[in-house]
């Protein structure tokens, strides 16, 4: 199939929606996958530079530039912005709208307009959590958790940052809706369930998390805004509440949320893997079927965030049980990406580059997550700088690193253009070397009993500190590279056709940038499966 | 194995070295043959791939039974490690534990209280928890013991010192402007010196600036003048002060009726350019420490001189220093002012005041010859009470 004649742009020059409302009043599942992808990676930058900030306060023992109370606030946001507008939505939204229904064979979601209010309703709730700094008693300061009773407490404008998260939450639920409708009703002829991609088959699964797991946080967030406009004192014991409670509901959304931020990124690095090594998905259904079980077993496992909080020994028996048991399909899936690399014919691009990193990344956090589910190593490291060197792992090195794969991966289809793998391979460099600098320091200075959340610590946690605020520049140099060689594609690129990786899933079937209407007059009719290089073509 | 001969750290490490030695084997494993099989089937070498085999399930059954008995493995250790902490070993001795917003507050049986957590050395300390106002954690990371402490609710922790030494102690729950500052020691001292330092239990008359302390308003207001998250103290009686009542704006003269008002109910008035964030004392709960904080802070000066001989019995220097000349763990007290002592490593000094003070603060710096090296360091006494100290030594004939 060949590409456009000269100064077609496909769905990105649609000529029936022209402009700037053209693109924020679209329904095109494209359009909006950009608009999430645009504003994600602006809240990421943010986040990034918050996160820099952090780290520079921590170079020194004492007060080197920020207050305690900035610092606080400064957490609290670097954590509400990364986890709630760049992570949760990272993958699924941008990535997830952007080529999902192509690799269904879908002209577009179920609901392209409910698509449209989901992202109005995440740019909304961004925008509020952006006025909670400041309006009312100045930026909130409770970290990302609102943990009770401080947060009920404080004068910090908790109530607005709590309200947004409530907002962006249904953008979440909708989105998760929609997806799970998408994938039920409108997969094209011959797309059994057993032919979708793999990064289709994750969003499946992150999808029904989103619609079960969110409704709770809303809940929860509500709850806690009651309380501090009423003080009715559900979360308090002078009246007869439960803080420990407040913890409960939390982490039956966050804990689960985990697993919407980091499935997805699976199923990139599940997609990615097969077309470097030119070689079927090794395990496609045991990776399927893990998919699942995480999405199902991860429900459970909330509690093992509280093994200290005073809750029974017989909870903490249960949940740390269930955690060591939904370590086992994330296990699964690593032995068959592994495997997928045996005797194939493997080019080291940039995609897969990052989803290897990805998988090492992943494997650290996952590793180091085994010492925090067996209860009494993590009563030791529990609220350390272990703890955020292995979330960072987890969610940086596992999410963030399947996010940029995934960019490196579909930023070519979407704008037919590619840019420099030279550069993109240097980033990464830069990116590794400085990540491992930056949280593994991190957790070691927490096995030695640095606690978490101190803008000031003790002198003898001076040096290991130092090293990782040097890691965080070294990664910040990488991220500038990646992000400007990325921009620099996106208008400058060198075109290319409509399959430069040799993919042999819907999407690489079409034009680059894809059409509007994706397929055609006439939907695709599948005859093989997504990784099948023979039949596709390839081989 | 009996879970109850274990020490917490014990029960910690041993799960922890277990799970990270197993994590460090699969991670070389799978990194060694990702970088392997890049290398090994790049397409430079394999243009078309050797093979398009994507199932075996002897593969899949094997790689999910051999980490399926790995994690239940690393689950046993965990839950059996987690019951010895949860296990109060028999003959514990209890230290009540108040957490506030910053600060702890250590009280034993007999009454006496101590804003450091001092135990004996060999003897299992249980440590009843409980909270003033919002959510706490005690973190002993040398102990590998951490629990929450949670309003409402009485939770605990157990341990047991080996050796002697001053041990950090931080709060590790997020609880607000202060956290990071909510640090203190565990002193784990010989037993009889512990003892003696419990005995003096009678809560005797203190200086209005240790009640500053104990009370962790100095964790916020400064002495010294700088401001600091609330305002300073120094000379504060008189000072001309704006405040927000409410709406309303308006300066006031600061006198005793202010400060009682600004203890008991912070949130009336706030001072401008401060956040209101400083957290009520109950009406009573202060007793009549509030009436010699307020002397304090309205005269400057404490109420009575302090007494060195008191401060040595309570900070537990008795316990090692005799006045009678006989050795105990350290130096004799009898005659030390004046007195060539041999220093390891420097030789003859003569005792004098400044020597005494380094002591107290660092007495790691200087070891007295055949002694050894386990004093802690004091270096939470105030000026006034370092003062009082070294006078009293001075005395000691």
């Amino acid at each position: 199939m060949s590409n456009y004649p000269a100064g077609d742009r496909g769905f990105l020059g649609d000529p029936k929606a022209p402009g700037f409302l053209g693109w924020i009043f679209s329904t095109d599942h494209k359009r909006i996958g950009l608009l999430y992808f645009w504003a994600i990676v602006t809240f990421f930058c943010v986040g990034v530079l918050l996160g820099l900030l952090l780290r520079l306060e921590l170079f020194s023992p004492g007060v080197d530039f920020m207050s305690a109370q900035t610092y606080n606030a400064t957490f609290t946001l670097h954590g509400v912005i990364m986890i709630f507008l760049f992570i949760i939505p990272g993958i699924p939204a941008a990535f997830g709208n952007l080529i999902m229904p192509i690799q269904i064979g879908a002209r577009d979601v179920a609901f392209p307009r409910l698509n449209l209010l989901s992202w109005w309703l995440y740019m909304i709730g961004a925008l509020l959590a952006i006025t909670s700094l400041f309006t009312g008693g100045g930026p909130p300061d409770t970290g990302w958790t609102f943990y009770v009773p401080f947060s009920t407490q404080t004068a910090s404008n908790a109530s607005l940052a709590l309200f947004a998260v409530f907002i962006i939450g249904f953008s979440s639920i909708l989105t998760g809706i929609n997806f799970v409708t998408t994938i039920h009703r409108m997969r094209t002829t011959g797309m059994g369930w057993f032919r979708m991609p793999l990064f289709t088959w994750s969003l499946y699964a992150t999808a029904w998390i989103q619609i079960l797991a969110t409704p709770v946080l809303a809940i929860t967030v509500s709850l806690v805004m009651v309380e501090r406009l009423l003080g009715i004192g559900l979360f308090n014991p002078t009246q007869g509440g439960d803080p420990v409670m407040y913890q409960h509901l939390f982490w039956i959304y966050s804990h689960p949320a985990v697993y919407i931020m980091v499935l997805p990124g699976m199923g990139v690095v599940s997609d990615i893997i097969p077309v470097f090594a030119r070689k079927p998905a090794f395990g496609y259904k045991a990776i399927v079927v893990s998919s699942l079980a995480i999405a199902f077993a991860g429900s459970l496992v909330w509690g093992h965030h509280m093994y200290t909080s005073g809750m029974s020994d017989n909870a903490v028996l249960l949940f740390s049980f269930l955690t060591f048991v939904v370590a086992i399909p994330s296990a699964i899936k690593v032995f068959n990406w592994v495997t997928t690399l045996y005797k194939g014919s493997i080019a080291l691009d940039p995609p897969l580059l990052y989803a290897l990193s990805f998988v090492l990344l992943f494997s650290i956090g996952g590793l180091s997550g085994l010492v925090l589910g067996a209860a009494s190593a993590d009563v030791h490291v529990h609220d350390t700088h272990f703890v955020v060197g292995h979330f960072h792992y987890v969610m940086f090195g596992g999410a963030g690193f399947a996010f940029f794969a995934a960019m490196h991966y579909w930023l070519p289809k979407i704008y037919g253009r590619i840019y420099s793998k030279k550069l993109a391979t240097i980033a990464w460099g830069f990116m590794f070397v400085g990540f491992n600098l930056l949280y593994l320091t991190m957790q070691i200075v927490g096995v030695k009993g640095m606690p978490r959340r101190y803008y000031n610590y003790l002198p003898e946690f001076t040096d290991l500190n130092r090293l990782a605020t040097v890691g965080s520049w070294v990664l910040a140099i990488g991220l500038v590279i990646m992000f400007a060689n990325l921009f620099h594609s996106v208008l400058r690129g060198t075109p290319v056709g409509p399959n430069p990786w040799g993919g042999a899933s819907l999407e690489w079937q079409i034009p680059s940038p894809p059409p509007t209407d994706n397929f055609g007059e006439n939907d695709p009719v599948v005859t093989h499966g997504p990784y099948d290089f023979k039949e596709a073509g390839i081989l | 194995m009996n879970p109850q001969q274990l020490t917490t750290v014990q029960a910690v490490d041993n799960a922890f070295i277990f799970i990270l030695g197993v994590s460090i084997f699969m991670l070389l494993l799978i990194t060694g043959l990702m970088v392997y099989f890049v290398i090994r089937y790049s397409r430079k070498r394999y243009p078309v791939p050797l093979s398009q085999k994507d199932q075996n399930l002897w593969l899949e059954i094997v790689w999910t039974v051999i980490p399926t008995l790995l994690v239940m493995a690393m689950f046993w250790f965990g839950w059996e490690g987690f019951l010895t902490l949860q296990r109060i070993p028999d003959g514990a001795i209890q230290v009540n534990a108040t957490a506030r917003m910053w600060s702890w507050k250590f009280t034993y049986d007999s009454g006496k209280s101590s804003g450091k957590l001092y135990v004996p050395v060999g003897t299992p300390v249980k440590v009843k928890l409980e909270s003033l106002d919002v959510l706490h954690a005690f973190y002993a990371p040398a102990f590998r013991v951490k629990r929450d402490v949670v309003p409402g609710m009485t939770t605990w922790v157990w341990f047991e010192a080996e050796e002697s030494g001053s041990y950090n102690l931080f709060c590790a729950e997020y609880c607000g402007v202060g956290h990071a500052d909510m640090i203190t020691t565990i002193e784990a001292v010989p037993q009889a010196e512990f003892d003696q330092w419990v005995i003096f239990s009678q809560p005797p008359v203190v200086d209005g600036e240790i009640l500053l302390d104990r009370y962790g308003c100095l964790s916020c207001h400064s002495l010294d003048g700088s401001a600091s998250v609330g305002p300073t103290l120094q000379q504060i009686a008189g000072r001309i002060t704006k405040v927000k009542r409410g709406a309303e704006s308006l300066e006031l003269r600061v006198d005793r009726d202010y400060l009682r008002r600004a203890i008991l109910d912070p949130e009336a008035e706030i001072v401008e350019g401060f956040a209101p964030i400083m957290p009520p004392f109950a009406k009573g709960s202060l007793g009549q420490d509030l009436d010699r904080m307020l002397d304090f802070l309205m005269t400057g000066e404490s109420i009575a001189p302090l007494d060195g001989e008191q401060i040595a019995k309570e900070q537990g220097c008795l316990g090692c220093h005799s006045i009678d000349g006989s050795a105990l763990v350290g130096p004799s007290f009898k005659a030390i002012f004046g007195r060539i002592t041999e220093i390891e490593g420097r030789g003859g000094i003569t005792v004098d005041a400044a020597y005494l003070r380094r002591s107290i603060t660092h007495p790691e710096a200087e070891i007295v010859d055949d002694y050894p090296s386990i004093m802690p360091v004091y270096d939470q006494l105030t000026e006034a009470e370092l003062n009082a100290l070294v006078d009293y030594l001075k005395g000691i004939k």
